[in-house]
C-alpha cells in the first residue's frame, strides 16, 4: 500500500543517492591524478620526449644543484609504443577474428569452452604472462626481446577484444545478417562489409580499452623484454618501455621525481586514446 | 592497401638490417643497479655497443644465465659448488662493493651504536623497546627514549637480505638456529616491505623504526645510519673507505668469499662484494666471436680505474688492487670454442 | 578468399585462442609438478604454511595463506565498490544519458584505468595508510582493509564503464511502457532496468572481480606481506599474485615449483569464481 506521496519520495531519494555517491566517487580520482599532475609536470619538457633516461648520477648532481633532472624518457617511449603495436597487430585480427567466430557459432558445446577460457585468460595475473612469454619466446629465441614482450601483451589483450567483439555483433538485429544473404552476397562480405561496420564502435572501444590496460603493465615486460638505456627499434633486442621505467625509477633513489612525470605521460596518453576512441565511435556508428 | 604492404616491408628491412650491430644484454641484482647503469653507459659511449641490463634479482639473472638467454648475469651471492655443477664452467667477476645498513628513525638521536647481538635481538623480538639496558650500554653519549621498535623487513626476495643474515649468522648463534642465512627470510616480527624503498620508506614514516637498506640508498637519501661494531671492536660508519677496508683480506683466487665481519681495522661488518658471472667457454646459444670479445672488453672496461672511480660517485666503494687482479687473473681464462681470447 | 577459406579462417582463429590456454595451462603444470609431488595437491592448497628453509627451518610450503588472502582482499573489494560504481553506472547510462556531464564523468572514471598500478600503490603509500593510522584503525597501516580500498578505486572502471553499457541498451519501450502506467523513474529502474540488464551487470562484476584477484603492484605495496591467514579485516597478509611477484625474481628449487603451483592455483580459482558467476547468471536470466 504504497501512496503517491511515498513513492515520490523514494523516486527523489534513489536521484539522490546516485548523484551523490557518483560525485563521491569521483573524489580519490581527482586526488589521485591531481597528485600525479602536480608532482609530474615540472618534469615535463621538449627533452623529456627526446632524450634517454638520465644515470643515478646525473640526477644526484642535478639535484644537489636543484636543476630539473637532466634527460626525459624517450627510450621508454619508442619500447612502448612499439611493443603495443606489434601486441595489436598480432592481438586484433586474432581477437576479432575469435569473436566473430563464437557470435556465429553461438550454442555450440567449443564455443562455450573457448569463451570460458577467454574468460580465464582475462583472470590471469600479468606476471604469470611473463613467465609463459619467457618460456615460449625468449628461450627459444636465446635472447630477450621487444618481440616477446609483444607476444606478452597480446595475451593480455586478446580476451576483452574478444569478448567485446562478440558481444558487441551479439546486439546486431538479425535481419542485417539476413538482409545481405538474402542479396546473394557471400557470407564473408557480409561478415566484413556489413556485420562488422555495424558492430565497429564497440570493438574499437574494446580495443581501445585492451591497450589501456597494457600500456601501463610492468611485470610481464620485466621477464621479457628485460629494458634498454637506447632509443632502439629493433624487436628482436630488448627494449625499454614506459612502465619499465617507471618501475626503475621506483627503485633508483635520486630518480624518484620522474616516477611522477612518467605517470603523467601514460596517464595524457590513456586520455588522448580514449578520447580519439570516443571520437571514432561517434563517427562510424549507424 | 597495396601503400601499406610496400611501406611494411621496407621498414621490416629496415629492422632487419639495424640488428647487424652487436649489443649486449645481462640480467640479475638489482643492488648494483644504479652503479651499473652508469658504467655500462660509459662503456657504450666508449666502444659504441650498446648494453641491456635488467634487474630482476640475482636468481632471474642465474635462471637467464643458465636459459643462456643473456651474455652476463649479476648477483649479489656467489654461486654454490652444488648450484656451479649444474651449470657449465663460468667465472665470477667482481664489479664493486657495497654495503648493507642499519637505517633507523629516531628524530632526537644524532648518532647510534649498534652490535650485530643487539640487532638480533630486535629482529627476534627480544629487545623491544629503544632505551634497553644493552643498546643503551653501548651509547653512553645518547639518552635513548622509552619508544617501541619497529624493526622492517624485506618482504621481496633479496640480496641485500642474503648479506644482511650473512653477516648475522657468523655473529649470532640464535640467528644462526632461527632465521639462518638466505635471500628471503622467516622473520617473525616487525614490518615488510617491498625493495629498498619500501623499507626506507617505512622506516621514515613509522618513528622507533630501524631496517636494513643498501648503503647506495640509505646514502642518497640522507637516512641516519647507525654504526656498527665490527669484528675488531670498533664502532664503524659505513663510508666508500670502510668499505673497501673489508676486502682487503681473505678473498678466494676465484673471488667467491662473502666479507661479511672482516677482521681488517676499520673496515665495516656488513660489506659486501657483487659479481657478475659469465660462462667460461663464451661458445654457447650460437653466439659469435664478436660477442664474446665485447663480453669480455665490458668486464675489462668494469675493472678499469676510469670505472673504479665511478663507484664513489654514486655510493659504492671501488675494488682494492687485490681483488682486480684475481678478477683480471680469471678473466684470461675465458675462451672461445676453445680458443683463449 | 572463398567462404570455406573464410569459415575455416574463422576457426582457426578460435582454435590458437584455446591452444593458447592449453599450452599456458601445460608449462604451468611442468614446472607446478615438483611443488605438487612434494606436499601433495590437496596437501599443498590446504596447508597455511610458508616457511623458507634457512637457519634450521625444513621447506615447506602451502597456498591456502594466499589463497585466504587473495579472496579476502578480491571480495572486499568488490564489496566496497559496489556501492559506489553501481550509481556511476546509472548515472551514466540513465538518469543522465547523452548529456555533457554524464560524458565527463564516465570520461573521469576510464581515466582510472589508465593510472599504472605502482601509482596506485604510492598514493595508498603515502596518502591512505597515514590516514588509517591517524583513524586508529591499525597500527601498521597495512592490511587487508587498505589494499582493499585501493584495488575498489582500481576495479571501479571496469564495473561501471560496462554496467553503463548494458543499462544504456535496455530498450526504451519496455520503459515507455511502464511510465505510460504511472510509474516513477526509481520504479522503472527497479523493475524493468535492472532486472533486464542484470546479466551484463553481473558479467561485468564477474570480469571487475578477475581484475581484481590479478592486480598485483598495489596490493604488494600494502597489505602487509606476512604469509600467513589474516586474522581479520585490520590484519596484514598476503595474496597469491602478491607472493608470486615478491619471490619469484630470487626462488629456485622447490620455492620456485611451488610460486608456479600458485599461479597455477590462481587459474583453478579464477575459474571457479567464474563458473559460479555463470551459474548465477544461467539461474537469473529470463
Amino acid at each position: 500500500m504504497s501512496s503517491l506521496k511515498y513513492r515520490l519520495f523514494k523516486n527523489k531519494l534513489l536521484t539522490l543517492s546516485v548523484v551523490i555517491f557518483s560525485a563521491l566517487t569521483a573524489v580519490p580520482l581527482v586526488l589521485i591524478i591531481g597528485k600525479v599532475f602536480l608532482k609530474g609536470w615540472r618534469q615535463i619538457n621538449w627533452d623529456f620526449f627526446t632524450k634517454t633516461t638520465p644515470t643515478t648520477l646525473d640526477a644526484l648532481l642535478a639535484i644537489n644543484n636543484n636543476q630539473p633532472i637532466p634527460g626525459g624518457i624517450a627510450n621508454g617511449i619508442v619500447g612502448t609504443l612499439m611493443m603495443v603495436l606489434v601486441a595489436s597487430v598480432i592481438a586484433i585480427p586474432l581477437g576479432v577474428m575469435c569473436g566473430i567466430y563464437l557470435s556465429e557459432n553461438r550454442k555450440t558445446k567449443f564455443s562455450t569452452v573457448v569463451r570460458f577460457l577467454t574468460d580465464l585468460l582475462q583472470g590471469t595475473p600479468s606476471i604469470i604472462l611473463g613467465i609463459i612469454a619467457y618460456l615460449w619466446v625468449v628461450i627459444p629465441l636465446k635472447g630477450y626481446s621487444a618481440l616477446a614482450g609483444s607476444v606478452a601483451l597480446a595475451i593480455m589483450m586478446l580476451p576483452l577484444i574478444v569478448r567485446s567483439t562478440e558481444e558487441t555483433m551479439n546486439l546486431l538485429p538479425a535481419s542485417l545478417k539476413e538482409a545481405g544473404l538474402a542479396l546473394g552476397s557471400p557470407y564473408r562480405s557480409v561478415v566484413l562489409k556489413v556485420l562488422l561496420p555495424s558492430a565497429f564502435g564497440g570493438v574499437f572501444t574494446g580495443i581501445l580499452l585492451a591497450v589501456s590496460r597494457v600500456i601501463g603493465e610492468t611485470a610481464p615486460l620485466m621477464l621479457t623484454a628485460l629494458g634498454a638505456t637506447t632509443i632502439q627499434w629493433d624487436i628482436t633486442k630488448p627494449a625499454s618501455a614506459v612502465s619499465l621505467l617507471i618501475w626503475e625509477f621506483y627503485n633508483d633513489p635520486n630518480l624518484q621525481s620522474m616516477i611522477w612525470s612518467a605517470s603523467l605521460f601514460l596517464l595524457l596518453l590513456v586520455l588522448s586514446l580514449n578520447i580519439l576512441a570516443k571520437q571514432l565511435a561517434k563517427k562510424w556508428r549507424i | 592497401m597495396k601503400k601499406a604492404i610496400f611501406l611494411l616491408a621496407v621498414s621490416s628491412l629496415l629492422l632487419i638490417s639495424c640488428s647487424q650491430k652487436t649489443s649486449l644484454s645481462g640480467a640479475g641484482a638489482t643492488f648494483p643497479l644504479p652503479y651499473y647503469n652508469l658504467v655500462f653507459k660509459a662503456f657504450t659511449e666508449n666502444a659504441g655497443i650498446d648494453v641491456s641490463y635488467g634487474g630482476i634479482g640475482s636468481g632471474g639473472g642465474i635462471r637467464s644465465l643458465k636459459d643462456e638467454v643473456v651474455d652476463f648475469a649479476g648477483s649479489d651471492a656467489y654461486l654454490s659448488d652444488e648450484e656451479m655443477a649444474e651449470m657449465k664452467a663460468t667465472i665470477h667477476v667482481p664489479t664493486c662493493l657495497g654495503a648493507v645498513v642499519l637505517s633507523y628513525n629516531l628524530p632526537d638521536v644524532s648518532s647510534l651504536n649498534l652490535t650485530g647481538d643487539i640487532i638480533a635481538g630486535i629482529y627476534l623480538g627480544k629487545i623491544t623497546r629503544w632505551n634497553d639496558a644493552a643498546i643503551q650500554a653501548i651509547n653512553p653519549a645518547v639518552s635513548l627514549p622509552d619508544k617501541a621498535i619497529t624493526p622492517v623487513y624485506r618482504s621481496d626476495g633479496s640480496g641485500t637480505t642474503f648479506v644482511f643474515s650473512d653477516y648475522m649468522t657468523k655473529i649470532n648463534k640464535d640467528w644462526e638456529n632461527t632465521l639462518g642465512t638466505g635471500k628471503s627470510l622467516n622473520f617473525a616480527h616487525g614490518i615488510a616491505a617491498k625493495g629498498n624503498p619500501g623499507v626506507a620508506g617505512t622506516i621514515s614514516q613509522t618513528e622507533g623504526a630501524i631496517g636494513y637498506i643498501g648503503s647506495e640508498y640509505a646514502f642518497a637519501l640522507n637516512s641516519p645510519i647507525a654504526y656498527m661494531q665490527n669484528a675488531a671492536g670498533e664502532f664503524i660508519l659505513p663510508s666508500s673507505l670502510s668499505i673497501s677496508a673489508a676486502a682487503q683480506e681473505g678473498i678466494a683466487d676465484d673471488t667467491r668469499s662473502m666479507i661479511t665481519n672482516s677482521s681488517a681495522k676499520g673496515s665495516y661488518p656488513i660489506s659486501c662484494l657483487t659479481w657478475i658471472i659469465v660462462y667460461k667457454d663464451q661458445a654457447y646459444a650460437n653466439r659469435s666471436e664478436d660477442q664474446a670479445r665485447a663480453t669480455l672488453s665490458l668486464l675489462n672496461f668494469i675493472l678499469s680505474p676510469a670505472a673504479q672511480a665511478q663507484t664513489t660517485m654514486v655510493h659504492y666503494a671501488p675494488l682494492p688492487k687485490e681483488v682486480i687482479d684475481k678478477a683480471q687473473k680469471a678473466l684470461s681464462e675465458i675462451t672461445y670454442n676453445g680458443k683463449s681470447l | 578468399m572463398s567462404d570455406k577459406i573464410f569459415r575455416s579462417l574463422l576457426l582457426v582463429s578460435a582454435l590458437i585462442l584455446l591452444l593458447i590456454f592449453a599450452g599456458m595451462f601445460f608449462s604451468l603444470s611442468k614446472g607446478a609438478v615438483p611443488a605438487f609431488r612434494e606436499f601433495g595437491f590437496f596437501g599443498f592448497i590446504f596447508s597455511d604454511k610458508w616457511i623458507s628453509g634457512t637457519g634450521q627451518s625444513t621447506e615447506q610450503y602451502g597456498a591456502l595463506a594466499f589463497i585466504a588472502g587473495t579472496l579476502m582482499t578480491s571480495v572486499l573489494a568488490l564489496l566496497i565498490c559496489l556501492p559506489f560504481s553501481l550509481p556511476v553506472a546509472f548515472f551514466v547510462g540513465e538518469y543522465f544519458r547523452g548529456k555533457k556531464v554524464a560524458g565527463v564523468l564516465g570520461g573521469i572514471v576510464d581515466l582510472l584505468a589508465g593510472i599504472p598500478s605502482i601509482v596506485y600503490g604510492l598514493w595508498g603509500f603515502y596518502a591512505l595508510r597515514p590516514l588509517i593510522q591517524s583513524l586508529g584503525l591499525s597500527e601498521q597501516g597495512f592490511g587487508v582493509l587498505t589494499s582493499s580500498l585501493v584495488l575498489a578505486i582500481m576495479i571501479i572502471p571496469y564495473a561501471a564503464s560496462l554496467s553503463a553499457e548494458f543499462i544504456r541498451m535496455v530498450p526504451q519501450e519496455l520503459k515507455e511502457g511502464a511510465y505510460s502506467l504511472g510509474a516513477t523513474r526509481a520504479e522503472v529502474i527497479r523493475n524493468i532496468i535492472f532486472p533486464t540488464s542484470f546479466s551484463g551487470i553481473f558479467s561485468a562484476y564477474v570480469l571487475a572481480l578477475g581484475r581484481a584477484i590479478g592486480e598485483t603492484m598495489a596490493v604488494t605495496m600494502l597489505i602487509g606481506n606476512t604469509s600467513r591467514i589474516p586474522r581479520g579485516l585490520m590484519d596484514t597478509g598476503n595474496t597469491m599474485a602478491s607472493i608470486i611477484a615478491n619471490q619469484f625474481g630470487e626462488a629456485d628449487g622447490l620455492k620456485l615449483s611451488s610460486l608456479i603451483a600458485i599461479g597455477l592455483l590462481l587459474f583453478l580459482i579464477t575459474a571457479i569464481v567464474n563458473f559460479l558467476g555463470r551459474l548465477m547468471i544461467k539461474r537469473h536470466s529470463v
